[in-house]
């Protein structure tokens, strides 16, 4: 390949658009959240005050456990289901297009019309569900409207709209297998136990990490669902990081806040990322 | 084995696909029907199962204060958003797919670590700069900020897809005299045109179903589809048929694509997760 030296404009365009988009706001969040600065208002250099008050407070802490309870639930119950509907389904020989097809329809959905959907579904005396319940002599509770029963609500909602997305990667995993290994499971008389576990597994590894990431990612910066829903409550029950930032910027004005809350954020979910790369010897520079 | 318990174990699959068919499509059937009912089947216990449709909750949703212009402002910013990130991402997708270009490992974590910023961080910046220099609440500035997201995933797939064709045809259009961007014009962007497809679906479903963004960066004049649907929700009495009218409205495009894109969809985000 001969150098060419006019390749280097190629990436021009993009690292504008990334400096502009990620860049600047990162170093101008880092900058906002030593200030005490309610829009509108003059702003104030107060160092790491900020820090202290949301680590101190009760807001920010509840917050923080409330999503890493509906991100660790969300994410185990849809890897493991994803997991075990790629493998039925990979068994599936007419009709495997069509299933997938309808499958993912439900990803298709915008957040907040599937927090409508729900909504309208859980309400406690007109919703279908709780209907459906007393068919068979369960009184359904009121899901989304307690203290205990709305974060499973929320996870519950969650898994209808994302185990396609693990579903649907899994189950092309699953069919770019090479063929030999199974083959060679079956002479030897494996049960499909022991095929699952010393063959499909270890070679699904790798993917399966992966979609473990992406889930958790998306479920840690959950947002839409619960706005749609609770809006963060009953009692802050389903208050998230990201609903209170939203709240802390947009309903009571302090900027500076919001932005300490999304640096501490943004670290934590960085650490998590560092903690994986770590244990994950493989770098990502696979393609 | 007996004929009939082998045939029971082949079966087994279809009765759990089966099973999550209907409940991944139940949600949506569901608020379709209340969509169609009056307001008075809408409420009724037991449910009504069997009722002709009307179409008075679709025309309430489509004609309630700024809805069809929220349609179309989704319209124009996935129009845009997508033009900027082809427009972008295809030169640095070519970029990044050469070995030993500077930088290119840095960008590679760079485009990582833009997608696991939660939105909050960059929202409130952008909404101070927004409102100093004119963006706030306006179409572009919704485009060009979803850039966050559709930029990094464009040049993602686009890699992925490029990695796949051979270097002896640039190669070749090289010896001939064609410049670099010619060869990413009439050599890459062709041959990668299912890919390209692939990612304009995926990034138009991402944006057209936004919402935490749109939220906080416009008002009224650039406001989305979503914020149209989310309108629908907090009132005292909550006009039920309207809001489902509203929720199947925005759900029907991007249903269709999955549909029509099914194959196209599958394999881009597997690319995404994997590559």
């Amino acid at each position: 390949m001969r150098r060419d030296k006019h390749i280097r404009w190629l990436i021009a365009p993009a690292l504008v658009l990334l400096a502009a988009g990620t860049l600047y706001p990162v170093i101008y969040a880092g900058y906002l959240s030593l200030l005490q600065w309610n829009w509108g208002s003059e702003a104030k250099f107060v160092g790491l005050r900020n820090f202290v008050r949301i680590l101190s407070g009760s807001g920010f802490p509840k917050a923080l456990f409330n999503t890493f309870y509906f991100a660790v639930c969300a994410v185990v119950i849809e890897t493991l289901l994803g997991l075990g509907l790629a493998l039925a389904i990979n068994r599936i020989r007419t009709g495997a297009g069509l299933i997938r097809t309808l499958m993912i329809l439900p990803l298709m959905v915008s957040g907040i019309a599937v927090s409508l959907i729900w909504k309208v579904m859980l309400d406690p005396t007109l919703g279908i569900v709780n209907y459906l319940l007393s068919l068979v002599g369960i009184a359904g509770p009121a899901w989304l409207g307690t203290v205990p029963t709305a974060m499973p609500s929320i996870i519950m909602i969650d898994t209808w709209w994302q185990t396609a997305f693990t579903f649907i990667i899994l189950s092309s995993a699953l069919k770019s297998l090479p063929a030999e290994p199974f083959e060679a499971a079956r002479l030897e008389g494996a049960t499909p136990f022991q095929t699952f576990r010393h063959v499909t597994l270890p070679m699904l590894k790798p993917v399966l990490i992966t979609v473990i990431i992406f889930r958790t990612i998306d479920t840690l910066k959950v947002f839409d669902i619960i706005f749609g829903t609770t809006g963060g409550g009953p009692l802050r029950a389903t208050e998230s990081v990201q609903t209170l930032a939203y709240q802390t910027a947009f309903k009571s004005y302090k900027f500076g806040e919001s932005a300490a809350i999304a640096v501490v954020f943004s670290l934590i979910i960085l650490a998590l990322c560092i903690l994986y790369l770590v244990i994950d010897t493989d770098d990502g520079e696979k393609a | 084995m007996t004929p009939s318990a082998s045939a029971r174990r082949a079966l087994w699959p279809y009765a759990v696909a089966v099973l999550a068919v209907a409940v991944s499509l139940f949600p949506i059937f569901w608020i379709l029907t209340i969509a169609l009912k009056t307001r008075f089947d809408a409420f009724a216990m037991p449910p009504v199962w069997f009722f002709s449709p009307v179409w008075e909750n679709f025309g309430r949703a489509w004609s309630s204060t700024g809805f069809s212009g929220a349609f179309l402002n989704s319209l124009i910013v996935c129009a845009i958003g997508n033009v900027l990130a082809l427009a972008a991402g295809i030169p640095a997708a070519y970029y990044l797919n050469r070995r030993n270009v500077p930088g290119r490992r840095t960008i590679l974590i760079w485009l990582l670590i833009s997608y696991m910023l939660p939105e909050f961080l960059f929202i409130v910046p952008m909404y101070v700069l927004f409102q100093s220099i004119g963006l706030y609440d306006t179409v572009i500035g919704l485009a060009l900020i979803y850039q966050v997201f559709t930029l990094p995933f464009t040049i993602w797939l686009l890699r992925a897809f490029f990695a796949d064709i051979p270097e002896a045809l640039a190669e070749a259009a090289r010896l001939e005299g064609a410049g670099t961007l010619r060869i990413v014009w009439t050599i890459y962007v062709p041959i990668a045109a299912p890919g390209i497809a692939a990612t304009v679906i995926l990034n138009a479903i991402k944006m057209w179903n936004e919402l935490t963004i749109a939220l906080a960066l416009t008002f009224e004049k650039a406001q989305t589809v979503t914020l149209a649907v989310a309108g629908f929700r907090g009132y005292a009495s909550i006009d039920w048929g309207a809001m489902s009218a509203a929720s199947i409205i925005i759900i029907l495009p991007m249903a269709l694509f999955a549909i029509l894109a099914q194959r196209r969809i599958v394999q881009g985000l597997s690319l995404g997760a994997v590559k």
